[in-house]
């Protein structure tokens, strides 16, 4: 009986597997399943609805997205444009450090997949717009003490201390003023954490500059700031803690 | 009139105590973690409690989001890493062939049970140390126990490959005794030992907690994972050895996640146990003196397992097939046992989340057997005490949130063994379980 089981029950379970495996193509998202995963995962923060009005929001800061006008932060895309499913999935893979939202790596990008796509029904303009192309980042130049020193000007001569302060650590003249577009108290982050909310890498603290936090008082400097100046302030940012440490040994430098 | 008296003897641990183990068993699932991070219980269970791909990395994690909110400085200052678990519940049983003074006769017994209630506390104590201790019991024996208790050092020199966690731990089987979804019977190939039950000397248990150390590591997504637990077996005499009854358990798995609607994910694993209990001892009186064991034989197992995930991950067809064999050397035995006593074991389970809103209905189906290889005493029919065990249930939870669980739960077991009654006839042992389930 043993092994006969064995034989009967097991080896074709494997077998299975190896088949779904080598037969399995990329299947388009499911919103049908995805509003299963957004269950099982999503809901008890970002609400039944999508509201950002679940069971938990009214404990935690900051609070939960409101899918429902399709703002988002966490974006490759111009400032108010929709994200791209890949900025959606980045965000689900890497979770927002120092926030509620936690890495959802383990489930698989098949599940991700499904819950970007029923995420997106909760707001009418992913029917009718397209994100706009993604910026481009320009390739990081050398991290260097001469530029951690500029764009430590470059802080300055845009004001980013009104906000999150002198010193980075999110205590600006501002900073308890702020709110989202929701009418929720905002905080600057601290800078000095060593961690991004977004992701660690520079290219990740660029972004930000460039395509501002949609809904949030961080602006997108877009218009204002060259790529050789953002690329500085990001080096003047991942200066501040010694927590940006694992970050600069990937980046190309000059001197430390 | 005791137990002793009214059951077949080799009923005592090889059917009675499976039954048991399988209700004892507090269930790892804890809401104080739901409440730290807000998350529904259906975030780490993919039916309660069995843990689902994110549940199984959130625990290879020390039970950490790694998102700056673990350590307990900054979780909400309202966060108590305590919860309370009980299921109020009633059972009927039947076992039949039992000898009593009025002849063979089937015994039946039903009634709203002595339920015990499981005390969980776990938590991170500061980052990367996290601790479990469990206080079990509480029934109106008013016996309390320690099921559990450990410190856990996660990312050991910066690496998720090494992780240690030193006390009372479950050792990392392929389907987890204590997170099992059944709450009426018990995973058999993890405890069984062939022979006359009160012949052995080996009490050993997989799905007992085991007092020692375990070294765990894992990928991002833990999906490659192994486990290594160095021990002293449970219920030893104890010897004079550096670790009493110096044991080892290993485990690796590698689950394949596939993009595929008919298949959404696959795992393989290995596992093995190697157990040391001592054959003889200084005495008092003739009674043993704890910790003067020597003359160690060992208990082995080893086996296979295959998990597919039918269906969409998020509400899936989970089957798991656990395949194992064990062996016990004849020293063990304390009667007049010749060889080795040697068995095939093994289950498959299957758990099904049907694909309706809020995932709160859960079916479940396990067979599990037992065969019999080599008798310890030669003489002994080949199939004596061969097992069969079939279970069903459902659970249907009516309240998942981020503060409590509360589910109705029915279930049907019913284990068959052969030849184990008095006049050498097959015993079965069935089980009715209908109970609200709720932890908060």
């Amino acid at each position: 009986m043993t092994n006969r089981a064995w034989r009967l029950v097991g080896i074709p379970l494997i077998g299975l597997g190896c088949a779904a495996g080598v037969a399995a193509g990329e299947p388009a998202a499911n919103v049908h399943q995805g509003k299963l995963v957004y269950e099982r995962y999503c809901m008890s923060c970002h609400g039944e609805k999508g509201d950002g009005q679940g069971e938990f929001a009214e404990w935690i800061s900051p609070k939960p997205r409101d899918y429902r006008q399709g703002t988002y932060k966490w974006r490759s895309t111009p400032s108010d444009s929709l994200p791209t499913d890949d900025d959606l999935e980045r965000v689900l893979t890497n979770g927002l450090y120092g926030t509620y939202m936690p890495t959802w790596y383990a489930i698989g990008r098949r599940q991700r997949r499904d819950v970007i796509a029923y995420i997106k029904t909760f707001s009418p303009r992913f029917a009718t717009e397209k994100p706009a192309a993604p910026i481009t980042i320009p390739t990081e130049p050398l991290y260097s003490d001469e530029s951690v020193k500029r764009g430590r000007a470059t802080y300055t001569k845009f004001k980013c201390s009104q906000c999150h302060g002198e010193q980075g650590q999110g205590d600006g003249p501002s900073s308890h003023e702020l709110k989202d577009d929701w009418g929720n108290p905002m905080v600057p982050y601290d800078l000095t954490q060593g961690h991004v909310k977004c992701g660690d890498t520079g290219a990740d603290i660029y972004r930000v500059f460039i395509t501002g936090l949609s809904g949030t008082p961080m602006p997108s400097f877009a218009d204002s700031v060259s790529p050789a100046e953002a690329w500085d302030l990001v080096h003047f940012i991942q200066s501040l803690s010694p927590g940006y440490k694992k970050n600069l040994a990937a980046a190309p430098r000059g001197s430390q | 009139m005791s137990n002793k008296t009214i059951l077949s003897v080799p009923l005592r641990r090889g059917l009675v105590m499976a039954l048991c183990l399988g209700l004892s068993m507090p269930a790892l699932a804890i809401p104080a973690f739901a409440r730290k991070y807000g998350l529904r219980c259906t975030a780490c269970h993919e039916s309660w409690p069995v843990l689902n791909d994110f549940g199984r990395n959130f625990r290879d994690n020390g039970y950490q989001l790694r998102l700056g909110k673990d350590d307990v400085v900054t979780a909400n200052p309202g966060y108590w890493p305590v919860a309370v678990h009980i299921t109020p519940h009633y059972e009927y049983t039947s076992l039949t062939n039992q000898t009593t003074d009025q002849g063979k006769k089937t015994l039946k017994s039903g009634g709203i049970a002595d339920a015990s209630m499981d005390l969980l506390t776990a938590g991170t104590l500061t980052k990367d140390i996290s601790f479990l201790v469990v206080p079990t019991g509480f029934a109106s024996d008013g016996a309390v126990s320690l099921e559990s208790y450990w410190a856990s050092f996660s990312r050991v020199l910066g690496t998720d490959w090494l992780n240690i966690r030193v006390g009372k731990h479950e050792v990392d089987l392929p389907a987890s005794p204590h997170r099992g979804i059944s709450l009426a019977s018990s995973y058999l190939v993890y405890d069984y030992h062939p022979g006359p039950s009160d012949n052995v000397a080996s009490a050993f248990g997989l799905s007992v907690n085991q007092r020692g150390l375990e070294v765990t590591g894992h990928d991002r997504g833990s999906t490659l994972r192994y486990s290594a637990s160095i021990f002293s077996a449970n219920d030893s005499l104890g010897s004079r050895h550096g670790l009493s009854s110096p044991s080892v358990y290993g485990h690796v798995q590698k689950y394949f996640q596939l993009d595929s609607d008919s298949v959404s994910q696959v795992a393989l694993g290995v596992w093995g146990a190697y157990a040391n209990y001592p054959t003889s001892s200084l005495t008092s009186g003739g009674v043993p003196i704890p910790g003067t064991g020597s003359d160690l034989r060992s208990s082995t197992r080893y086996g296979l397992e295959a998990q597919a995930w039918l269906f969409h991950a998020a509400a899936p067809l989970h089957l798991n097939l656990v395949y194992g064999h064990g062996s016990d050397n004849k020293d063990l035995y304390l009667g007049a046992a010749d060889r080795n006593g040697t068995w095939n074991g093994g289950f498959l389970e299957a758990i099904w989340v049907p694909a309706v809103d809020f995932l709160q209905l859960g079916l479940f189906a396990r067979y599990d057997f037992i065969r019999n290889q080599n008798q310890p005493v030669s003489g002994t029919a080949r199939t004596y005490n061969d097992q069969d065990q079939t279970t069903v249930g459902v659970r249907h939870t009516i309240a998942y949130s981020n503060r409590d669980e509360v589910g109705f739960h029915l279930e049907y077991s019913t284990l068959r063994a052969k030849g184990v009654a008095d006049d050498g006839s097959g015993v079965r042992a069935s089980t009715l379980f209908l109970g609200v389930d709720f932890l908060y």
